[in-house]
């Protein structure tokens, strides 16, 4: 782009009133006050009565001018800019221009409209063209002819299922929504213990599908996974089936219009499937976690797609998960557990809270298997029928969950080794053949409540674990 | 182009041979892929040559093939 | 569409942008070489001689074929590959 050295330069489309209306005004300017350049954004025959009319359609000088209104009118001298306007303003065009009787026929003012480089879109595709880009990640060359689709396939860096390529647009698009830098660093992402940057983050929230307005949940997604407590290395490089699942509290999880109802484990939302696949892919792409290398799983799950819902928080007898480790309702957090998938509960009959917590119970009881007690936890996700049971009784969480744990006592005559043996269990427990054991001796049963409440069914997510290693972690999600 | 790639995963060492016709094909397959392979370039076309002529394809192209699989020296041109 | 179209890497960019190809054997001495025939016609010959040229100079050969040209070489294919051959050439695309 190169302006003229001393003189005046407008900026304008055809496709706007008030750049219409200025026309005369134009003219007069380029007939007493020249030189005068008119850059058109949109159709070049903008005025055949001015002698300067620049084609602008690739809005390359509109981009660098930084041009937001139509018309911009601006002063240069030495090549530099002095002052600009914007829209039609007769006072402030006479003094720019010096001419003291312009726009004696026009009405005294009228905005302008929005300049085409704020078009849809536009504003990451010029900086991809014009400007600095921002980012520092490598660039991909493909070929025109190649499909960009089967070359993320090609290159592995998909989870089986096709993933949205990531071009430097989608990318700046992406990173909209988060005022975090793109070179900032997020997590070390096992099992290579990668830093993994924000862009990085949204490259592959990209790849998943995710809208730049789900950024801020995906960042507290991977920061919360990385974290030590969770184990995430011990979560991917097991012979286990167990994903890292994602559950969402608080507000931003309407905001972004997350599915904690009617088949929440399932797919159709969204924000659900993309923002746990992005977790999956970054672990994949960025850390090396990968099937058949450090990924040992015996038989996996489709969870290690994605595992991403929010808690039902809708009805306020019942405080939340993350209430209850005591954020406040008005936080918003992501907590990070292990999870096989959903193993299914189903009580038509019980009408009462003990009833129903022994339906429960015998359910818990056959995690892993009914003799299993070492290094697993689960959460019972308690549906919208079966909560109804607990309100109508007014037994709270903490209620359910002590008739539980009461209900899951296993003779340690039936006490099988786990992985680890009997390891975690006290001595004595050990040494009482004739005692009892808790189910979840080492590790936690945690109530939530999520699903549809046509029917009723509640949930169980097992998972490998405990109070020692891969825990569940809670992060707040910040906007 | 991807048998190649996936065989030189698996650890065995591989050339590939074409005909000059498939140059610039190999080209776009190997940016495609992300991956080069070792590459010998024989005469097009083959579809309408007698046995002799294939043979003699064969024979020419013989010391460049093995000169792939045991040096750098196969490189596309 | 000519234009060359760019994606960002995803990945720890710990690997090459164009992955390498393998390190090459020392000589073909004592290895088993694979013709793999990827099913145009008229390579038969082509590979035929090939084969009588590898065994001339002493060296042991084992033929496979793909199904079809346009397919992937099956799984299965590729494994008995890795665990009969040293080296493999596949011929003849045109």
């Amino acid at each position: 782009m190169k302006l003229l050295d001393d003189g005046l330069v407008a900026v304008v489309k055809r496709d706007c009133p008030t750049c219409e209306l200025v026309v005369p005004v134009l003219r007069s300017i380029d007939r007493s006050a020249p030189p005068l350049e008119v850059y058109v954004q949109d159709d070049p025959h903008y005025d055949e009565g001015l002698r300067n009319v620049v084609d602008d359609h690739e809005l390359e000088t509109s981009y660098l001018l930084d041009v937001e209104t139509v018309p911009t009118l601006i002063r240069v001298r030495g090549g530099a800019e002095v002052s600009r306007i914007v829209g039609w303003n007769r006072d402030e065009w006479r003094s720019l221009t010096g001419i003291a009787d312009l726009g004696d026929a026009l009405p005294a003012q009228r905005p302008g409209c929005g300049s085409k480089t704020r078009d849809p879109g536009m504003p990451a595709r010029l900086k991809v063209r014009y400007g600095e880009t921002g980012l520092g990640s490598r660039l991909i060359e493909l070929p025109g002819d190649v499909d960009p689709e089967e070359a993320c396939f090609d290159r592995g860096w998909t989870d089986g299922l096709p993933v949205v390529p990531p071009t430097q647009e989608r990318v700046l698009d992406m990173l909209t929504g988060t005022a975090r830098s793109p070179g900032e660093i997020v997590a070390v992402i096992p099992p290579n213990l990668v830093p993994c940057s924000v862009e990085k983050v949204a490259i592959n929230a990209v790849m998943a599908g995710c809208k730049p307005e789900y950024m801020p949940v995906v960042l507290a997604v991977i920061e919360t996974a990385c974290r030590a407590e969770f184990g995430l290395h011990g979560v991917l490089a097991t012979t286990n089936a167990v994903a890292p699942a994602v559950m969402i509290n608080g507000p931003i999880a309407r905001a972004i219009g997350m599915n904690a109802k009617g088949n929440v484990f399932g797919q159709g939302n969204r924000a659900n499937a993309t923002i746990g696949r992005t977790l999956q892919l970054v672990v994949r792409n960025v850390g090396g976690g990968r099937p058949g290398e450090i990924d040992r799983a015996v038989f996996g799950s489709p969870a290690k797609y994605t595992f991403c819902f929010a808690e039902d928080e809708e009805d306020q007898r019942w405080e939340s998960y993350a209430v209850s480790l005591g954020y406040s309702p008005q936080q918003s957090t992501v907590t990070i557990f292990p999870g096989d998938g959903n193993t299914p509960v189903i009580d038509h009959t019980a009408r009462t809270p003990e009833e129903l917590c022994r339906s429960f119970a015998g359910c818990l009881r056959a995690v892993y298997n009914p003799g299993h007690v070492v290094q697993l936890q689960a959460f019972l996700a308690v549906g919208g029928e079966h909560q109804q049971v607990f309100y109508q009784a007014g037994w709270s969480k903490a209620r359910v969950k002590e008739e539980l744990l009461k209900l899951l006592l296993v003779p340690m005559s039936e006490v099988v080794p786990g992985r680890a043996g009997t390891d975690g269990l006290e001595e004595w427990q050990v040494a009482a053949k004739d005692g009892f054991v808790p189910k979840f001796a080492t590790g936690p049963l945690n109530i939530i409540r999520a699903g549809g409440s046509a029917g009723k069914y509640s949930a169980i997510i097992s998972g490998i674990g405990g109070n020692k290693t891969i825990r569940p972690v809670t992060g707040e999600i910040k906007l | 182009m991807h048998d190649i790639k996936s065989l030189e995963e698996l650890g065995v060492v591989s050339v590939a041979v074409a005909t000059t016709e498939f140059r610039i094909a190999a080209n776009s397959q190997s940016q495609a892929l992300g991956y080069e392979p070792a590459l010998v370039f024989v005469a097009h076309p083959i579809q309408d040559r007698t046995n002799a002529e294939l043979r003699a394809l064969a024979e020419g192209a013989f010391e460049e093939i093995v000169a792939a699989l045991t040096s750098q020296a196969g490189e596309p041109r | 569409m000519n234009s060359v179209q760019i994606l960002l890497d995803p990945t720890a960019e710990t690997a090459a942008v164009s992955q390498p190809r393998i390190a090459r054997v020392p000589s073909l001495e004592g290895r088993t070489v694979g013709l793999l025939d990827i099913a145009k016609p008229r390579a038969d010959e082509f590979i035929d001689r090939l084969d009588e040229l590898l065994r001339a100079r002493g060296l042991a050969v084992k033929r496979y074929r793909k199904r079809a040209f346009m397919e992937r070489a099956a799984p299965e294919l590729k494994q008995k590959i890795r665990a009969e051959c040293d080296v493999v050439i596949e011929a003849l695309a045109d």
